[in-house]
């Protein structure tokens, strides 16, 4: 017991051996080709006989090959193609005469199929919606030939901006024809009645006036067009209908139908909305600012995962009661009941490869495993009581059981100062030549001081004389003068011996054409050739750059290289307006012989 | 600019229009779908049966189940095939395809997604809102704001549209109605992100006990968010509300002990008290975290200059300098530690640095004075003590250190003028804090005043009990030709420096921004009236460079 507690207190390191381990590993097989979510995993006594199975409604592979599967032990006992994706699965008993033999049922598209003894029993459609009575007056107008097309159109786009029932598919496809292709389509569709449908977006079961274990249940639907409906187990009629301000995601339910019950949903709007019986719009409202991934009621705290990696606890009024944060996204939620000890917690599959299973903020366990988890389930499966089902997003099925000494315990794994407390600081080292310097900065500062002041002073000096020796010589790449606003600069292109020589010359004035200028190359005629060492420029429109291009023949075998001057002059005056060095690089090909 | 767009985006299609162009087509095309295959089977196929049409929303829950996943790649593959087989008209899987593109950085894209989605439920506030989102985030502030008008008058009740209206005031910079908004969005339901944002404005203007009043609220109302918490710490810290910031940040470090900004807050708390060993312990924390962080290093260099290990401090503090080498308070302590290390040369480089980026601070120059003195630059020394005494309005100890170099100089007249300043200063300190004078300023304060024969020096009313430090001080005093009756002011200028570093080190410590201090300005000061002329500052200017 003691050692048991002991590797309790952290549960990081607990699970890594197999001995200390809460877990035995019971079956593992990353091939099982498994692709859902938690909400299609369901645990339940299918025959009756006392062996629980476990009911996948597998999305299959790229959500193509919808198929319901039936597990039992390691093995797929029966495995049947479905019409469409599953939503979600759940079983429930229906009646209550003996055999007491749950029956399943699987939601999809705007149906559920309900299964007994895995046989199909019965098919519920959600009844279609109310369609919007203008546009059906349309259509029945089209029907008897008395609106043309175009009309037709018009009227049913006034209607799609304005109205708060929306349009039906058939509407809105014809919306989006050409103008061609709309009278076949209404010749086509107009005797057809528009519907207008919606789906299931999840599901879940309320026990209707028992809270014993095998009791009565009824289905919960969440549809698509923000609506909760309570479905009646034995004659599925409608028992109740809820509306919410948004489309449901998660549900989660408590009571009973007959006497009280509490309904939970978590929205596509991040919000999660509280209803009780005889409520038909919600009660309470928490906004998490976040989408939710996950909702799950331990006891009377609603735990809610968000995509921002952290789980909060909520009072049933939608008081925040406590964060914890995660240290990776949450991919899926369920709930871990161990009825023998009269433990309720919270797993939670997470994007690194771990579960993590918490009661309230304190972490219980945590369970590595090869692969991301994506749907989990716990529970009674085969004779085992404790069962935890894993599914990966590889598509592989994992199963663990829960050793029978096993015992949750709070170990505060988190406690204390964190690891990083015990680290060294890394300070960097100072060298023995630093000790030196400082010690002769120490003797000799002022000296060092004046010395570096003299060398400032100097450095400014000649820095200031030199640029203003480039301004009176205009030795400047950029002219300065008011009058000829100019900017050189030059690309030397090529290997040698014969280089290319571009001066892009450009006039910066705002407006003012320039023109009369010439180009002068000043070089040493036994290590260049050049075809013009002067010529003409073109008049400089404003803004644009002028690219003038020369060739360059090094003459010299020697790998001399030496410097081109391009001076740009006006017309009638010695001074260059700006000038450039050009440093040839030296020619890599073989002089011309 | 911003309107033009905003007119171009929400251009809905009038009945007049042609809709169908105006968006499946487009964006079928944007989404790689061939567009108008069902079209063409039904024209060329006119036989009897019709077709049953696919439920728009079918996949919709597999979409939304995929996205909170953060499984991206699934999420668009079946987008992909909805929006192809319901020919872009499945609005949800536009609009969950518009989030990725904006969580992948694409927000232009995003906001033409969800401007296809407000074309096809123009009813429907969540569409406008996530327009409005991607004008915001692509910083059109003003757009953005007119579409969240448009979309609150389609949902009066939503907190979200009005704490984004509020942001977005936040950025136009009319915090009035920044304000009404985010109380309105207060009053329909709190959120945390709400008050933080509220606190932002009164900080904005300037407003600390506003700004303290609303995270206290905040703090309150949701006790476990540490960034409230470590934020109202700060305020507390930075109005000197010792006993209050530390509950906080000590609050904030139980629910999350490795919060950066709390350990520095606190860090730098217990440093000023001398728990040198205990702030070095909660850094290695931050050093484990956030290793690059400047005012960390900074912090931790202090650490080991209080504990008179003066080589690691300024390898941590250069460290830090690499790190953030505009940041002046780093160079002010470096400047400072050099200064101890009797390495006047560095010093004087590291301060005329500081000054540079932080040119109104009287102590900065002071400490370039004590550095020039021990230099022999004893004129420029004096012109940095002119501008230290003309910018500093509660330092006694500037006034203390110019008077102890003039006396050296043999200016009575003017080391007498200084101590009188000094002691006004001192009695304005006295009449408003009970604030410990160093003993070691105290003592040379009392000598220099019996060298002055400035009177009995009765501003000292505390006893002064510190022995130690008179040995050292005269101790110091070099063989030079200059006359030092009074010790040198290097020793003076390190004490008061210390305890100046200390006080100024939290406000450093936690990167909180310091409204008070103005952006920094050219370099030229204001011509002063007195006898320095401003040819004076500007030579000594020359020098810092």
């Amino acid at each position: 017991m003691a050692a048991a507690s002991s590797s309790d207190s952290d549960g990081g390191r607990a699970e890594s051996s197999e001995a200390n381990s809460k877990w035995l590993d019971a079956h593992y097989d990353p091939m099982a080709n498994i692709h859902t979510f938690s909400a299609c995993l369901a645990l339940a006594d299918l025959h009756g006989d006392g062996e629980y199975k476990l009911v996948v409604g597998d999305l299959g592979p790229g959500g193509q090959q919808p198929r319901l599967k039936v597990f039992k032990g390691p093995t797929v006992l029966s495995e049947s193609p479905l019409p469409a994706l599953p939503a979600a699965a759940a079983t429930f008993l229906m009646e209550q005469h003996e055999p007491r033999t749950p029956a399943l049922a699987l939601a999809s598209g705007p149906c559920v199929y309900v299964y007994k003894n895995l046989r199909p029993y019965f098919k519920f459609s959600l009844p279609d919606l109310p369609p919007n009575p203008l546009e059906q007056d349309l259509w029945n107008q089209a029907k008897e030939d008395r609106i043309d097309p175009l009309t037709l159109k018009e009227m049913l786009e006034g209607i799609r901006e304005k109205a708060e029932v929306p349009l039906s598919v058939q509407s809105l496809r014809f919306l989006q024809l050409e103008l061609r292709d709309m009278e076949a389509f209404v010749n086509q569709h107009k005797s057809k009645p528009i519907r207008r449908q919606t789906v299931i977006t999840t599901m879940a079961t309320l026990k209707k006036n028992l809270a014993d274990e095998d009791a009565v249940s009824c289905l919960v639907l969440g549809t698509e067009n923000k609506e909760l409906l309570v479905l009646d187990p034995g004659a599925f009629t409608i028992l109740a209908q809820m509306s919410l301000p948004s489309v449901p995601v998660f549900l989660e339910v408590s009571g009973q139908f007959d006497v009280e019950f509490r309904l939970a949903a978590a929205c596509r709007n991040g919000n999660i909305y509280m209803l009780r019986r005889d409520s038909k719009r919600p009660k309470y409202c928490i906004e998490l600012s976040a989408q939710p991934v996950g909702l799950v009621r331990v006891h009377k705290i609603l735990v809610v995962g968000s995509n921002q990696d952290s789980l909060h606890g909520f009072t049933h009024k939608g008081k925040k009661l406590w964060t914890v944060p995660m240290p990776a996204a949450i991919l899926t939620m369920n709930l871990l009941e161990q009825q023998s000890r009269g433990l309720q917690a919270v797993m939670a599959g997470l994007a690194n490869g771990e579960v993590r299973i918490y009661h309230d903020k304190a972490l219980l366990n945590v369970i590595r495993t090869p692969d991301a988890v994506t749907s989990l389930c716990f529970g009674r499966y085969g004779r085992e009581d404790n069962t935890l089902i894993m599914t990966t997003r590889g598509g592989g099925l994992l199963i663990k059981i829960l050793k029978r000494t096993a015992v949750f315990v709070e170990g505060g794994g988190e406690a204390g100062p964190p690891p990083a407390q015990a680290m060294k600081l890394n300070v960097p080292r100072k060298t023995r030549l630093y000790v030196d310097q400082t010690l002769r900065e120490r003797e000799a500062g002022t000296a060092m001081h004046r010395a570096f002041q003299a060398d400032l002073y100097l450095l400014r000096l000649r820095a200031a004389r030199a640029y203003v020796q480039a301004l009176e010589s205009s030795l400047s790449p950029v002219s300065a003068t008011a009058r000829e606003p100019l900017k050189l600069h030059a690309v030397v292109q090529g290997l040698g011996p014969t280089f290319k020589l571009t001066l892009h010359l450009q006039n910066v004035s705002a407006a003012r054409p320039i023109v009369g200028l010439r180009v002068c190359f000043l070089y040493n005629e036994v290590l260049y050739a050049l075809p013009r060492a002067f010529f003409k420029v073109p008049m400089l429109v404003p803004g644009l750059s002028y690219p003038l291009e020369t060739f360059v023949e090094s003459l010299s075998d020697k790998g001399i290289s030496d410097i081109i001057k391009v001076l740009v002059l006006r017309e009638g005056q010695s001074a260059p307006l700006l000038s450039a060095h050009i440093n040839m690089p030296v020619s890599e090909g073989l002089a011309a012989a | 600019m911003a309107e033009e767009r905003l007119a171009t985006h929400l251009e809905f299609p009038g009945p007049g229009s042609d809709p169908s162009h105006s968006f499946d087509l487009y964006h079928c095309a944007r989404l790689g779908i061939e567009p108008a295959s069902w079209c063409c089977r039904d024209a060329t196929d006119p036989v009897a049966h019709t077709p049953e049409f696919p439920i728009l929303e079918k996949q919709n829950w597999l979409i939304h189940l995929h996205y909170i996943r953060k499984d991206y790649e699934a999420c668009k593959a079946i987008i992909k095939e909805q929006l192809q087989e319901t020919q872009g008209l499945c609005e949800y899987a536009i609009y969950v395809q518009a989030l990725i593109f904006r969580l992948e950085g694409n927000i232009q894209e995003s906001l033409e997604l969800f401007q296809t989605c407000a074309i096809l439920s123009p009813q429907c506030a969540d569409n406008l809102k996530q327009v409005a989102r991607s004008l915001f985030l692509l910083g059109k502030h003003k757009a953005a704001t007119e579409v969240y008008n448009e979309a609150a008058k389609l949902n009066q009740k939503d907190w979200e549209i009005c704490h984004n209206l509020g942001v977005c005031y936040i950025y136009l910079k009319q915090f009035d109605k920044a304000q009404d908004q985010l109380h309105n969005a207060l009053h329909l339901n709190r959120h945390d992100l709400t008050y933080i944002m509220l606190g932002k404005i009164h900080l904005l203007e300037g407003d600390l006990d506003k700004a303290i009043e609303i995270y206290k609220k905040a703090v309150e109302f949701s006790p476990e968010n540490t960034e409230l918490l470590t934020t109202l710490g700060l305020l507390y810290l930075q109005l000197g509300i010792y006993q209050k910031a530390f509950e906080h940040l000590g609050n904030a470090l139980t629910y999350d002990p490795t919060n950066y900004k709390a350990i520095l807050a606190a860090g730098s708390m217990m440093q000023t008290h001398g728990d040198f060993e205990v702030a070095l312990t909660k850094y290695r924390v931050v050093a484990c975290a956030v290793p690059e962080s400047p005012p960390l290093w900074n912090n931790i260099g202090m650490c080991f200059f209080g504990k008179k290990k003066y080589v690691a401090a300024i390898s941590c503090l250069k460290r830090a300098n690499y790190l953030a080498p505009f940041d002046w308070k780093i160079l002010y302590n470096l400047g400072l530690v050099h200064l101890t290390m009797q390495q006047y040369a560095s010093a004087f480089h590291f301060l005329s640095a500081a000054i540079n980026f932080q040119p109104k601070m009287g102590e900065l120059y002071m400490l370039l004075a004590v550095a020039l003195t021990n230099l022999e630059d004893l004129e420029n020394a004096k012109r940095a003590y002119a501008e230290a005494v003309r910018l500093d309005k509660c330092n006694p100890l500037v006034n203390l250190n110019y008077a102890v170099l003039l006396y050296n100089q043999g200016e009575k007249r003017g080391a007498l003028a200084q101590y009188q300043e000094m002691e006004k200063k001192v009695n304005l300190l006295k009449d408003s804090s009970s604030l410990e004078f160093d003993p070691e300023m105290v003592e040379m304060a009392q000598k220099l005043g019996a060298a002055l024969q400035a009177g009995e020096a009765l501003v000292w009313t505390k006893p002064v009990k510190d022995p130690k430090s008179k040995h050292r001080t005269p101790s110091t005093s070099k063989t030079t030709s200059v006359q030092q009756p009074l010790g040198s002011n290097q020793a003076l200028g390190q004490a008061m420096s210390s305890a100046a570093t200390y006080r100024k080190l939290p406000s450093g410590a936690g990167g909180t921004p310091q409204p008070t201090k103005p952006p920094s300005l050219p370099l030229e000061p204001e011509p002063t009236v007195e006898a320095q002329p401003t040819g004076a500052s500007a030579q000594i200017r020359e020098k810092q460079v």
